[in-house]
């Protein structure tokens, strides 16, 4: 029970993806500037992580060592590649707009991360819900910056209009900032922030500590 | 057997790739029929907007593009003879797919191959818009090498044969933010109103790389080029001058003028 609760729940915050490990930061930069894609990311990333980590678990008694990396990436793009024929089926013009994001989640770090550290040598049940929690882990912080970002760089939320912009006769003064890809960084960056002061055991010990003024033998 | 060994590694990297390619493979084939069908529709969509209903068809439900596409009335031309073809179905015509594709494949002459396409099919779709009994639009299908990528479009007519009411672009691969302007829809409003041809039906369209005087004469069969797309809009032009040329659709549109197209 523990263990289920642990795989499930402390990619969430404590080992978030995103926030801790740093990784899979380039589809939380380019996707994140409308909650729809971002959903439709997190829901793609979440499966193909649950499937490469219930194969990779399956085949963890029989993967030489020498090959491991390239049969993982083998199960991984397959998987991808299965995704986005669905989403090309089913969602054709979410998968036109995310169309090179999609294929890159062949090189997201955190799939790969996910099935050399954990499914590797871990049970398949078990495996199956780290890929669960991880993939919930990354999409918390997708949609949290997708939310920012697209109600402050439109004033709506899911093509609903929140805020009345000036154009129409509103209020709002869009801030195309929030629609640019830095401002993902600095999104993800105030998050990083927050949750670390927030727990403190998250913060890396500095490689490198600047010498003082006296050390360097300035007075 | 010694997982390490070499023989093992290559039996797990052949299984391991011949299980991912089959589940690949059945992904592609199953799903391929629902992804034909939004691609279908998406096309639909096209034809609705250009058939007169423009933007409102983005506000269509997909029941009603459908509805609307299915009251376009679609018809092959044989563009040789210049006259309607009512031997095949022209919603499911594909030359590609006949028995003998070769027999509806003809071979453009060199001096007339303006548009790089090297061949084209006997039989082309083309769709009519009436209201009542009365012709309102003819769409016609174009396409033709633009910098880095073939251009597919439609052209919709009024029904003098002679003045575009609308033109669209809907395939092309050129580059990003110079030569995919050709897609943006206040540049394709310019082309509302230009006439194709002259009284003498000499062909007289252009997209103008200068500037256009909007008294001349000439200004009524010209549309402002794009700057630092010279490419892209001289394969665009090209692909105009080839549709509308007497290998195109001249023959069927002088014909239809007269005749009906019978």
């Amino acid at each position: 029970m523990v263990r289920i609760r642990q795989a499930l729940l402390t990619p969430l915050i404590d080992e978030n993806p995103v926030t801790f490990q740093i990784l899979g930061i380039c589809s939380a930069v380019a996707i994140t500037t409308s909650l729809y894609s971002a959903l439709v990311m997190s829901l793609a990333l979440t499966s193909v992580l649950a499937y490469s980590n219930v194969t990779i678990s399956l085949m963890r008694r029989h993967l030489p060592r020498s090959v491991r990396i390239i049969v993982q990436m083998t199960v991984i793009a397959s998987g991808v590649i299965v995704v986005d024929e669905f989403l090309q089926a089913f969602a054709p013009e979410t998968a036109r707009t995310l169309s090179v994001f999609v294929g890159q989640i062949v090189t997201n770090c955190i799939v790969l991360g996910r099935a050399e550290s954990f499914a590797a040598h871990n049970r398949v049940g078990i495996s199956f819900l780290d890929g669960i929690g991880n993939g919930m882990g990354f999409s918390l912080i997708l949609i949290t910056v997708a939310i920012i970002r697209e109600l402050f760089g439109t004033g709506s939320l899911m093509q609903v209009e929140i805020f009345k912009p000036v154009i129409d006769g509103g209020w709002f003064e869009p801030n195309a900032l929030a629609l640019l890809p830095p401002s993902a960084f600095f999104i993800i960056g105030f998050i990083i922030w927050g949750v670390r002061s927030w727990k403190p055991k998250q913060v890396e010990r500095s490689d490198f500590q600047p010498l003082t003024d006296h050390e360097m033998g300035h007075e | 057997m010694d997982n390490e060994s070499p023989l093992k590694a290559i039996i797990v990297v052949a299984a391991t790739a011949l299980v991912c390619s089959i589940l690949v493979t059945a992904a592609a084939v199953s799903l391929q029929p629902i992804q034909q069908a939004y691609q279908d529709l998406e096309r639909n969509r096209i034809l609705v907007r250009i058939s007169g209903a423009g933007d409102a068809v983005d506000e269509m439900s997909d029941r009603q593009v459908i509805a609307a596409f299915q009251n376009l009335d679609a018809r092959l031309v044989d563009l040789d003879r210049g006259v309607f073809d009512e031997t095949y179905n022209p919603n499911t015509f594909d030359a590609r797919k006949a028995a003998a594709p070769q027999q509806f494949t003809v071979v453009i002459p060199d001096d007339q191959d303006v548009a790089g396409l090297g061949r084209r099919s006997s039989l082309v779709t083309v769709y009519l818009v009436q209201e009542g009994d009365e012709l309102q639009r003819v769409i016609l299908p174009v396409y033709g090498q633009g910098m880095w990528s073939t251009l597919y479009g439609f052209i919709a007519i009024e029904n003098d044969l002679n003045t575009i009411a609308d033109m669209t672009i809907y395939g092309q691969e050129e580059t990003p933010g110079i030569g995919d302007r050709i897609l943006r829809p206040d540049w394709q409003a310019r082309w509302r109103g230009r006439k194709l041809y002259d009284e003498q039906s000499v062909f007289r369209f252009r997209i103008s790389q200068g500037d256009i005087e909007p008294d001349s004469p000439a200004a009524v069969y010209q549309v402002d080029g794009l700057t630092g797309a010279t490419v892209t809009i001289n394969g665009l032009m090209n692909v105009m001058r080839y549709w509308f040329g007497p290998h195109g659709f001249a023959t069927f549109l002088k014909n239809f003028s007269t005749t009906g197209g019978s």
